[in-house]
């Protein structure tokens, strides 16, 4: 590489940095009033309106459950691509970009065999006891902190993100005996499905009863319930498809 | 019809069923990949999962389309809450366009995946999340939506370019990744400047909010109108902003390359029309994007004359049509923000042409790859005879090559096919600006390019070239494959020989009912000399490029330097730029 290759990124991210700070400085520095009409509005309709204590349940599952279900799904995509490169690696990430050699010459490309990754075992028994035993309490803590998303901070994103470190835990406490209970990929795999198909059908819930896609299904009645529910099915799924993931990293899946 | 149909939904549940529908596909489609993997109850439910959510869409459009041509909408909150805080979504005769553009060509490749690949239900999970994604960018008037709308359009393609499992597609798929993110960012603070100065988050309600501060919401309205515009021309691929594309559309397997080229990069174009017609200061920024667009046409075509692979050349023909179509569609915004009623005949000339290339770009996607595939054999100077090959591999009836033939007459604009019509179109609500000479000369390149690229068909030349009787096992003829191509191939002769009619049912539909479009006159002396001085122009530029001198400058484009930072720099370059024009217009 000469030395104006080597320039041309630095110079790149100076320009870059420099447009974005000049471009930027007018919305960070800018000092008017802040709006205050959506805030009173919550303050005074908020609970009443979705019967969710936590103001921030009520936002995003209940008047916004519609992006929600587009950042879920994000999540879902994300994870499903991720395993799948997971899965790829080793296989193909060796083998040269173009079509393999015609009429029979091999290319070096034949005697590539995909190398698995294998995590290391580096493990001690220190480590499996103490992840098995607490694998089964962290999963508590995520379905109490997935559960109570309505009245205390928290919610199906975060809860569900702390099931999948009790999966996590589960795996590694698993004494060297991969895919077993709670931690099997295809449980995993099974249970993200699930979760997947139980929003879509809470979306259609609402078209069933008369109030319209994603929408609080039985008008006139608190939407509590489905709040309840949306934490539940989104913490599940979300559980699932990060603990997938986790479990895939550590190399004891079988990416079926 | 519209009686049955009332009496199962209201029309604001029917407006959704284009985004609930595929989604309800995809759910079937995981559960079957979860819980029965592999067999034949698995593709079943793959397959049924693919008719909810790619065919029965039909349906609601079908249901809804008296209602858009009658010039009506449907706008509602999602969830029937407050419009203060709740999302706002609008039905109407751009949102019908939109989504049959996107199901027209999602269905065919889909079709085309199930005979060529990637198979299986993790693919048409993804697939379908895509399109309803689509669906989804097409309606949505709120701008947090929007965002959330375009971030699964991307998660969406990121994975599905990686499908192809070549290794290239794994590094573009991360800068297509990597730089979409980025501009993302600056997305969210253009909503957060908007949100910050209005507190409400849908398009009206954002513009009445702004009305009634002073100066309009000054630099934070125009930084943040800026932002939003030009994170969204990066995904429509915008020179300066394209350079994440040509790898990622070249390296996607066949049919993902004709959703990304046909639909993925126009739906984002037509859903910020939404935002920049309520915006103080968005006809300014539809300008620039005209202007950025007839360079993109031309400079798209260059570069794509001197590829030698041929899904990449297809790539850069992309990002040239796109040009022809944003050149279109940055006049028709900045006139209808002055309240010039022909911006209708542009932005309706702008729609044409982005279907019919939606159309014949998704066809040309499809069967070059299918010719690619039988012959192994990728670059445009090497491979030859490809119709023997494929014959070779079971095809009784050279129904590719056909095909492909009705692609690039219909991507060179020969009548009777859709191109002719459509960039006939363009021509005629353009003439008499400086773009229309840029789209003019881009048409000669179009030409040259595409005898080049027929080129593949051709038979194979003494020695050179692959003999079309070397053996390739591994392949063989699918009708899936040839039906998908044929319905594709069939679209664009139809869409040509009904062009005029159907230019005059968009325009309708756009204005809802208020404009009415003139006879478009095709077949006149005028128009057909044209063409033929577009030929004949074609073939002498052909035929220069392949002289030594041409084939120094095509590997002098081919080979300049691009680099990852490169994409940040022009990004960065492109917002600035972006946000200089506004404020020069806004505060002169």
């Amino acid at each position: 590489m000469n030395a104006q290759a080597k320039r041309a990124p630095v110079a790149a991210a100076v320009l870059s940095i420099l447009v974005a700070a000049a471009i930027l400085w007018p919305l960070v520095a800018f000092d008017g009033p802040w709006p205050r009409e959506l805030g009173a509005y919550l303050e005074s309709r908020g609970l009443e309106e979705s019967g969710a204590r936590n103001l921030v349940s009520a936002i995003y599952l209940g008047y916004r459950a519609y992006d929600t279900l587009g950042e879920t799904i994000v999540l879902l995509v994300a994870v499903s691509g991720a395993i799948g490169m997971i899965a790829a690696a080793g296989t193909t990430l060796a083998i040269d970009y173009s079509y393999p050699a015609k009429d029979g010459a091999v290319d070096g490309g034949e005697a590539e065999k995909p190398i698995r990754r294998k995590a290391k075992k580096n493990r001690t028994d220190l480590i499996e006891v103490v992840t098995g035993k607490l694998g089964p309490v962290v999963l508590l803590f995520g379905f109490y902190v997935m559960l109570f998303g309505h009245v205390s901070p928290g919610g199906g994103f975060q809860g569900g993100v702390v099931v999948a470190s009790g999966i996590v835990f589960l795996a590694l406490g698993s004494k060297g005996k991969p895919g077993g209970g709670l931690s099997s990929a295809s449980t995993l795999a099974k249970l993200e499905a699930a979760g997947f198909a139980a929003l879509i059908a809470g979306g259609f819930l609402g078209l069933a009863s008369g109030t319209g896609f994603f929408a609080p299904p039985l008008a006139g009645t608190s939407p509590l319930g489905f709040i309840i529910a949306l934490n539940t099915v989104i913490g599940l799924k979300v559980g699932a498809g990060i603990g997938f993931l986790c479990v895939a990293m550590l190399g004891e899946a079988d990416y079926d | 019809m519209t009686g049955i149909a009332e009496s199962i939904m209201s029309p604001s549940d029917w407006a959704m069923m284009p985004v609930a529908l595929p989604l309800l596909g995809a759910a079937l489609s995981l559960l079957a990949k979860a819980f029965i993997k592999k067999g034949p109850w698995a593709s079943l439910f793959e397959y049924l999962g693919a008719f909810v959510g790619l065919a029965l869409p039909w349906l609601a459009l079908a249901v809804l389309a008296p209602l858009v041509l009658s010039g009506g909408s449907v706008q509602a909150i999602i969830g029937s809450w407050s419009p203060l805080v709740g999302i706002s979504f609008r039905f109407d005769g751009l949102t019908w366009l939109v989504d049959m553009l996107g199901f027209s060509v999602a269905g065919m490749a889909w079709l085309y995946s199930v005979g060529a690949g990637p198979k299986g239900p993790a693919f048409t999970t993804i697939y379908l999340i895509q399109a309803s994604a689509l669906a989804a960018t097409a309606a949505t008037t709120d701008l947090f939506n929007l965002f959330v709308c375009l971030e699964v359009l991307g998660m969406a393609s990121y994975v599905l370019v990686t499908s192809s499992e070549k290794p290239g597609a794994f590094l573009a798929a991360f800068s297509y990744l990597m730089v979409s993110a980025a501009a993302m960012v600056f997305f969210l603070l253009g909503v957060y400047g908007l949100y910050r100065l209005t507190g409400t988050l849908s398009y009206s309600s954002i513009a009445a909010a702004l009305a009634l501060l002073p100066d309009g919401g000054g630099y934070t309205a125009v930084v943040s109108l800026a932002c939003i515009s030009a994170a969204v021309a990066l995904r429509v691929a915008v020179m300066p902003l394209y350079g994440w594309l040509p790898d990622a559309h070249a390296l996607a397997p066949h049919a993902v390359s004709a959703v990304l080229s046909g639909v993925l990069i126009k739906t984002p174009l037509f859903a910020l029309s939404r935002f920049l017609l309520a915006m103080p200061g968005g006809g300014m920024a539809g300008q620039l994007f005209g202007y950025a667009g007839a360079i993109t046409a031309l400079g798209g075509v260059i570069i794509a004359l001197s590829q030698k692979d041929a899904k990449r050349l297809l790539a850069y023909h992309s990002i040239s049509q796109i040009g022809y179509v944003v050149s279109a569609w940055g006049a028709g915004v900045s006139a209808l923000s002055r309240g010039e009623a022909v911006g209708y005949a542009l932005l309706s000339a702008a729609f044409l042409h982005a279907f019919y290339h939606a159309l014949f770009k998704g066809l040309l996607f499809l069967t070059v790859g299918t010719a690619t595939d039988a012959a192994a054999e990728r670059d445009v100077y090497v491979l030859r005879g490809a119709g023997a090959i494929l014959k070779k591999s079971g095809e009784r009836l050279p129904f590719t090559l056909l095909s492909f033939a009705v692609g690039a007459l219909s991507i060179s604009a020969l009548p009777p096919f859709n191109g002719f019509v459509s960039k006939a179109a363009l021509s005629y609500v353009l003439k008499g600006r400086w773009e229309y000479i840029f789209l003019f000369i881009a048409g000669i390149g179009t030409t040259a390019s595409f005898i080049k690229l027929a080129g593949i068909f051709a038979p194979p030349k003494r020695g050179a070239g692959i003999a079309a009787a070397s053996s390739l096992p591994g392949y063989t003829a699918k009708k899936t494959v040839m039906t998908a191509q044929a319905v594709l191939a069939l679209a664009c002769v139809a869409s040509g020989l009904a062009g005029p009619w159907f230019y005059r049912f968009v325009g309708r539909l756009l204005s809802g009912g208020h404009y009415s479009i003139g006879v478009l006159r095709l077949y006149d002396l005028d128009s057909l000399l044209k063409t033929g001085g577009i030929v004949l122009a074609g073939y002498v530029l052909y035929k220069l490029a392949l002289t030594g001198i041409g084939k120094r400058i095509a590997a002098r484009i081919r080979e300049r330097p691009r680099g990852f930072h490169g994409l940040f720099a022009a990004f960065s370059l492109g917002l600035g730029g972006l946000t200089l024009w506004i404020s020069f217009f806004r505060f002169q």
